[in-house]
């Protein structure tokens, strides 16, 4: 039993890695093609991506202490 | 991956993330309450005399005259606080409410940057008890961050009064089933967000310091001395790294601070 929740905590830890790493890619990926398309907004746009990128970051580390707590408790 | 005296080689790592609540200075309980004294407390006080000076040390010279020019760290200081003002604070709440929510911005981005970086000296190590980051501690963080909680609130009942601050976060032109499911969503928000500032910072100083103690413990857990040669090069670059999640995460708690605020100020439904 004690092996089973690691083997779960483990499979969601990857699996909401993969949730957070799609969303940072595709934020950048956006960022990115507007900075190439308008230069003269990068600040504007790097100021915009900050944010949506720590909220994402937020609700990946959450998972992943949910994973880890699954483990402990 | 049993150590020599019996311990797993995780307790090992986690002795030198966390605080260690065995080893206590002078206990200390009140309303039976565990106010001990622990290595965590010894570094909170080391990184509020660092902060308090710092503020004092720097502004030395405009205390005297107003007008007078920056020099040595009286000019670092004042990059930093034109930073904090231009950058996070005056995008997120406006000029107006700004000045008077200041104070606590900086206050958090100095307090939570020397913390951090306090932390990664290993001078600290000496020290014994646990860990030298005291924002690796979970019960730190909550404190910052209840404090980001009843900022929000007090933000929002200074421009909206206290009864408007409450009906606006349920919209009036919505409706009414559609009010079943929002004001839920908008308690939960309300606690989601100081959690969500609690984790990230806790979680993300706790994992680098995991990461690096690891790596230095891979000599010893394969018996082979000559991995420390990579493990030191590896950590020289993981430890540059470290400074800049420690600058990141200053960052990113005084700006979602300041965006919370913000938004309890500007909330238009």
């Amino acid at each position: 039993m004690e092996g089973l929740s690691v083997f779960g905590a483990a499979i969601g830890a990857g699996l909401s890695v993969i949730g957070a790493a799609i969303g940072i890619g595709k934020i950048f990926a956006s960022a990115a093609e507007a900075t190439a398309r308008q230069p003269e907004a990068a600040n504007e746009i790097r100021t915009t991506v900050n944010l949506p990128l720590f909220l994402l970051e937020g609700v990946a580390i959450i998972s992943l202490v949910v994973c880890i707590l699954a483990v402990v408790l | 991956m049993a150590g020599n005296n019996g311990e797993s080689f995780g307790d090992i790592i986690l002795h030198h993330v966390t605080n260690d609540l065995d080893h206590i200075y002078m206990p200390i309980h009140l309303l039976g309450v565990n106010l001990s004294i622990t290595k965590h407390v010894i570094m909170l006080w080391i990184v509020g005399l660092f902060t308090i000076s710092l503020a004092v040390w720097g502004t030395r010279r405009y205390r005297k005259n107003i007008n007078a020019t920056p020099k040595g760290l009286s000019h670092l200081y004042e990059i930093l606080m034109n930073f904090i003002r231009d950058d996070i604070v005056k995008n997120t709440i406006g000029e107006k409410e700004g000045r008077f929510w200041l104070p606590l911005i900086t206050t958090y981005f100095v307090f939570i940057l020397t913390a951090n970086l306090l932390g990664l000296i290993p001078l600290f190590e000496f020290i014994p008890g646990g860990s030298a980051t005291v924002t690796g501690n979970f019960a730190v963080t909550v404190a910052l961050a209840s404090i980001t909680f009843f900022s929000i609130i007090i933000a929002g009942s200074m421009k909206h009064g206290f009864i408007g601050y409450w009906k606006q976060m349920a919209p009036s032109n919505v409706p009414k089933p559609v009010l079943l499911i929002l004001i839920p969503i908008e308690i939960m928000g309300m606690f989601i967000r100081p959690l969500a500032l609690t984790l990230r910072l806790g979680a993300n100083m706790t994992a680098g310091h995991i990461g690096m103690v690891a790596i230095f413990g891979l000599p010893i857990l394969l018996h082979q001395f000559s991995v420390g040669i990579i493990s030191t090069i590896l950590n020289t670059g993981i430890f540059f790294l470290e400074i800049i999640v420690s600058l990141v995460q200053a960052y990113v708690f005084t700006l979602l601070s300041a965006v919370f605020i913000g938004m309890a100020i500007h909330s238009e439904h």
